[in-house]
């Protein structure tokens, strides 16, 4: 009976858990729910794989139709080829207006061989709608912010890297032709898959006069020979041949450009930074993307997904821009950057010009330094993943990647060397890393470092401002006056705009108003121990204020006539949201 | 009866001569460029590149003879700042004189050459010259913040007096840090007060405050001026400038259409700068950097070529400083698109000689102009009053909303008249940029394939050699066109016919600009027999191909 009794009660408060969410399936409650993961999501996605353009639309709409008031999706434009640029715009629709909450925007794969940057922002999409439910923090996260996740920006070389012969390190560009030698052709001399499977891969060919040999530790691998000792082979660089008779092997491929060195700051020619346009902008994608954030001012902060080397890049990509960044701005990101290595293991908070390289005309900085958007860009994966330790040696001496192929790949991550008949070289053989070996990840690391990669996002998005009016006061000035002081706190690390926004005056600034009041005199409190205030004599009832710093606040004043019972303040903020309070 | 008819001659006479007497509106500009392509359609043709943020179409007169593309080509542009319609009226009668050229003279330049005329960049901004209200606007039809403070337009200018023009307005304040100019009484000037000068006037643009932020006019319609928004040295966050590099699409119209136009070797442009009349000096410090931000060394040289160029063939003198401005299209042309780049507002104000004392038989000695009596505007009027050019709004007392009480006048130059005179005066000045512009062609590159030869050696091989030689005065690209990837390199190839091979010699050749005379030669050794052609040049001085004979 009692057993009964317990199990009746078990039941019955299942079933109003059951009535009160009806989105929670059942396994979401019991034992077969691994903490973390959503046990039985509504959209099946399988995150050991990478997806091409037709199942990251699949995975968008689906979203969008199980969770209507979660996941909204809109093509914000065209590719070269003509594929869909999708926005997942996810938040708590019930909940606000959601393009006037804090915004945060994410992409990846703007290099289309970085495959997994789609994966970790589909991850993200995903995580979020399916765990809304379930996870307070995340319910509380998307009433107060708004997420916009778009999986690929560059879906046409995305497509080709999947689906046609490269190599790792092949089609980091978009798919626009140039005529690159003015002969009125394009892609006279593409890369060729010589055995037909997909990948391209080294050629090497057995020479008297060669200075490289196999690695005997490990076959798989061509090491330089000694300085005092000989050669046996020569490498003839990746699989090809001359097909334009010019001489040169492989020269004159699709689209040999840099979308990430399309953007209007600091933008320089092609002799300056490899990979430019005529413009910034030149590309549609890009073009569509700028819109897009140009119409959503509520963006505060930004996440572009790359791969690799496993770190937190931040801007600015050039030297001559770091005095854009000034200590205020770097805190945050500093905050940000330090916590994330402790979340990620194996990834390094870093400068991009500083620690990486000097970038022209990247979307990093565009997001930054044009739009004053807290940016970050990880790139993802690294050699510390594949035996969670440190490289023992330099990249292209270590053996880590060999290794892990070896005892955890079963020799999956490379083709063998095979001898293959070359028109031009005669007798070679080819083998080498598979084009989804070395950069992306190999699928039972991909969902792991996804959720690690998300959730450092999540900690980026939750610091973007929280705004709130705590303490309203009201002074009986006499003469049927009133004076109504208000303080506005800001709960997160980030300003409302950074310093950089301040200094160029990027973003219009915050309104703080008194509504349903008569208002004589409105000021911006600077001391109130010692009475320093800033008159603003035009429209007094909308104060505006350049900014309300991050874990700060801002104090305002009015001189009103009668009583404050009827008023209200509203602070109307366009990266920290619009929040009120009625007095 | 007969005065109709005698007006009706009078205006016929009037549009045949083009003699209009004031400045267009884009209409106006389309019909006559329609009109100009459909009265020579066998040389000229007008089609649109783009639209301007405003909706208006940017467009593009091309003269040629055959393929335009396949012959070395100049692109005259004007208008990229709207407050230059000036430019714009000196491109077109440029253009319609070009087209009024005996046949045989035009058709001559065009057997080899191709021009590209843009006459009117910027057409929203440039539309505010026929406008009610008339204020020297440099922007498009983009809404911006000028300001910045996240309000649009909330403070423009107000035609206070009704008289159409946006002046100035003068306050007697004892705040205001202006006096009158000593020499030129209509001008206001800054009080020095290390000269024991006291301010009596503030000086205002002509408007009220609407927002009540004590400045005056600092937001209102204004858009971007396509002149401040391009690629090279671009201004960040500066009012006019747009939002970003290349933000307008006037500003990617015509950056798209250069480009592509692999041909196009040399930009000239009337515009608000001049390195024409006085050539920029090559300076190693600004060269030896990743980001070049002087001229490079051989196009120094050449720059000073043509602007002697331009100096002896227009005559012209005293032109004023006129640097080059930070975003603009000409310095763009150059540092990021790699093509020659010229530019020259085409007019300024020729200087007023004094009235010698004919009595006095002295040389002539160099007048050393004191600072406070040679502003550009002093200069100006005393031109303006000796044409008699209406060119002063004299100062009328109004009431001014934010000066209760208080003495205010508007006054001041009239707007555009400075840098755009009464049409009238652009006739000549067209003219003279004519005669420039015919001689910048005669000096355009020209390759040519020199003394060939076959040369037979045993069983079958022949060594076949050509010279490829630049017979214009001028490279076939310029110097920083070895930078830019889209401007392309000088090209030799031979082409075989089927049984034919090469035993020695690469099939293309590439190599960097071809200066003046400058002379190249290649060799190949060559297995069979019959006809091969070589093929050399480049799109910027045009491809020639001959055909040889291997016995
Ligand atoms: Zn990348």
């Amino acid at each position: 009976m009692k057993k009964y009794i317990l199990l009746l009660m078990g039941l019955v408060s299942l079933t109003a858990i059951a009535q009160k969410d009806p989105v929670i399936s059942p396994e979401d409650l019991n034992g077969i729910r691994a903490i973390g993961s959503p046990a039985n999501p509504k959209v099946k996605v399988y995150w050991n794989k990478y997806s091409d353009q037709a199942e990251i639309t699949r995975i968008c709409q689906d979203l969008a139709k199980a969770y209507p008031e979660l996941v909204k999706l809109e093509s914000i434009g065209k590719s070269v080829e003509g594929r869909d640029l999708w926005v997942m715009s996810i938040s708590d629709f019930k909940s606000g207006n959601a393009d006037r909450k804090p915004g945060f925007y994410i992409d990846g794969n703007i290099h289309a061989n970085e495959l997994q940057g789609t994966e970790v922002a589909l991850y993200t999409a995903w995580y979020l709608a399916e765990s809304f439910q379930t996870v307070d923090f995340i319910k509380q996260l998307l009433k107060d912010k708004v997420f916009y996740v778009i999986p690929t920006i560059n879906p046409d070389s995305r497509e080709y890297f999947i689906k046609s012969a490269n190599n790792p390190h092949s089609s980091r560009t978009g798919r626009r032709a140039f005529d690159e030698d003015g002969d009125g052709l394009t892609d006279e001399d593409k890369l060729d898959d010589l055995d037909g499977d997909g990948n391209i891969v080294m050629m090497r060919r057995k020479s008297a006069t060669g200075r490289w040999k196999i690695d005997c530790d490990n076959p798989q691998r061509m090491i330089p020979a000694k300085q005092d000792e000989p050669g046996e082979y020569e490498m003839l660089g990746y699989e090809g041949i001359d097909n334009d008779g010019d001489g040169l092997v492989n020269e004159d491929a699709t689209g040999t450009y840099d979308p990430n060195r399309d953007w209007a700051w600091n933008w320089q020619p092609d002799y300056v930074q490899r990979g430019a346009l005529f413009y910034p902008g030149t590309l549609p994608e890009t073009q569509a993307i700028k819109a897009f954030i140009k119409k959503h001012p509520n963006i505060a902060g930004a996440q572009s997904y790359h791969n690799n080397g496993g770190m937190f890049l931040r801007g600015p990509g050039a030297a001559e821009d770091d005095p854009f960044y000034d200590r205020a701005d770097v805190d945050v990101y500093n905050f940000i950057g330090k916590l994330g290595e402790r979340m990620v293991p194996g990834y390094k908070y870093f400068v991009i010009h500083k620690d990486l390289y000097t970038v022209y005309g990247g979307e990093i900085d565009w997001l930054a330094l044009n739009r004053g958007v807290f940016t970050f860009s990880n790139e993802l994966m690294t050699s510390y993943k594949l035996f969670n330790d440190k490289a023992a040696a330099e990249r292209g001496s270590n053996q880590e990647f060999e290794e892990f192929d070896k005892y955890l790949l079963f020799g999956d991550g490379y083709v063998q060397w095979k001898p293959f008949k070359h028109p031009q070289y005669g007798d070679i053989e080819i083998g080498g890393p598979k084009k989804n070996y070395l950069r992306n990840h190999p699928g039972f690391l991909l969902m792991e470092d996804a959720h690690r990669n998300m959730a450092f996002t999540i900690l980026h998005a939750q610091q973007m401002p929280k705004l709130e009016v705590i303490e309203v006061n009201n002074k009986d000035l006499g003469g049927g006056l009133t004076e109504v002081t208000a303080t506005v706190i800001n709960r997160r690390i980030m300003p409302t705009h950074s310093s950089h926004d301040v200094k160029y005056k990027i973003e219009r600034p915050d309104y703080i108003t008194i509504k349903n009041a008569e208002v004589i005199a409105g000021m911006i409190v600077e001391n109130e121990d010692f009475n320093l205030t800033k008159e603003q004599k035009n429209r007094p009832e909308k104060l505006e204020i350049r900014n309300i710093p991050g874990m700060g606040a801002v104090k305002v004043r009015w001189v009103i006539k009668g009583k404050s019972d009827k008023a209200a303040i509203e602070v109307d903020s366009m990266k920290g949201g619009v929040v009120s309070k009625t007095i | 009866m007969r005065t109709k008819l005698l007006i009706l001659g009078f205006s016929m006479f009037f549009s045949c001569l083009y003699a209009q007497n004031t400045y267009n509106s884009h209409a106006a500009i389309t019909s006559r460029l329609k009109n100009l392509a459909t009265k020579n359609n066998a040389s000229g043709s007008v089609q649109s590149i783009g639209k301007s943020s405003g909706g208006k179409d940017i467009w593009l007169f091309t003269l040629s003879k055959g393929e335009a593309a396949k012959k070395p080509g100049v692109l005259v542009v004007a208008g990229a700042d709207g407050k230059h319609p000036a430019g714009t009226e000196i491109n077109l009668l440029l253009l319609e004189k070009l087209l009024s050229l005996p046949a045989d003279s035009l058709s001559s330049v065009l057997s080899s050459k191709t021009l590209y005329f843009v006459p009117a960049l910027n057409p929203d901004a440039l539309e505010q010259v026929v406008n009610k209200i008339k204020y020297a606007r440099s922007g498009n039809a983009t809404s911006t913040d000028d300001d910045r403070d996240g309000q649009l337009n909330e403070d423009p200018f107000e035609d206070l007096n009704g008289d159409g023009l946006i002046t100035q307005v003068r306050i007697e304040d004892p705040t205001g840090n202006y006096i009158l100019n000593k020499k030129e009484s209509r001008l206001l000037v800054k009080a020095d007060p290390s000269k024991g000068e006291k301010g009596k006037y503030l000086l205002i643009s002509e408007g009220v405050d609407n927002d009540n932020d004590g400045e005056f006019n600092e937001d209102g319609e204004g858009g971007v001026n396509i002149d401040q928004n391009f690629t090279f040295d671009y201004p960040i966050f500066e009012k006019g400038a747009g939002e970003y590099q290349a933000s307008e699409p006037e500003t990617r119209a015509i950056l798209d259409f250069l480009y592509k136009s692999i041909n196009i070797h040399t930009v000239l442009t009337f515009g608000l700068s001049n390195n024409l009349s006085e050539a920029p000096k090559f300076d190693r410090m600004k060269t030896n950097k990743r980001i070049v931000t002087g001229i490079l060394e051989k196009d120094a040289l050449i720059g000073d070529f043509v602007s002697k160029m331009y100096n002896s063939k227009t005559g012209l003198k005293d032109a004023p400083a006129m640097p080059q401005t930070k975003g603009n299209l000409t310095q763009t042309a150059y540092y990021h698109a790699g093509r020659f780049s010229f530019t020259t507002p085409g007019w300024w104000v020729p200087k007023v000689e004094e009235v010698k004392d004919s009595t006095k038989k002295e040389a002539p000695k160099p007048v050393v102009a004191k600072k406070e009596d040679s502003s550009p505007e002093a200069d100006f009027l005393k031109w303006a009053d000796k044409e008699k050019i209406d060119a002063f709004v004299n100062w009328t007392s109004i009431k001014h909303p934010g000066f209760e009480g208080k003495k205010a006048e508007v006054g001041g130059i009239a707007p555009y008249l400075m840098q755009n005179p009464p049409v009238k005066y652009l006739d000549s000045a067209a003219v003279k940029h004519q005669r420039f512009l015919a001689e910048l062609l005669k000096a355009m590159p020209e390759v040519q394939i020199v003394n060939p030869k076959v040369e037979s050696l045993q069983n079958g091989v022949s060594r076949v050699t050509v010279q490829v030689l630049n017979r214009g005065l001028l490279p076939t690209y310029a110097e920083m066109g070895d930078r830019v990837r889209f401007v392309y390199k000088v090209k030799t190839e031979v082409k075989l016919a089927n049984g034919q091979s090469l035993i020695s010699g690469k099939k293309t050749n590439y190599r960097g600009a071809l200066d003046a005379g400058e002379v190249i030669e290649y060799s190949w050794l060559v297995n069979g027999k019959g006809k091969l052609t070589v093929e050399a040049g480049c799109p910027t001085a045009g491809i020639q191909t001959i055909e040889l004979n291997i016995k």
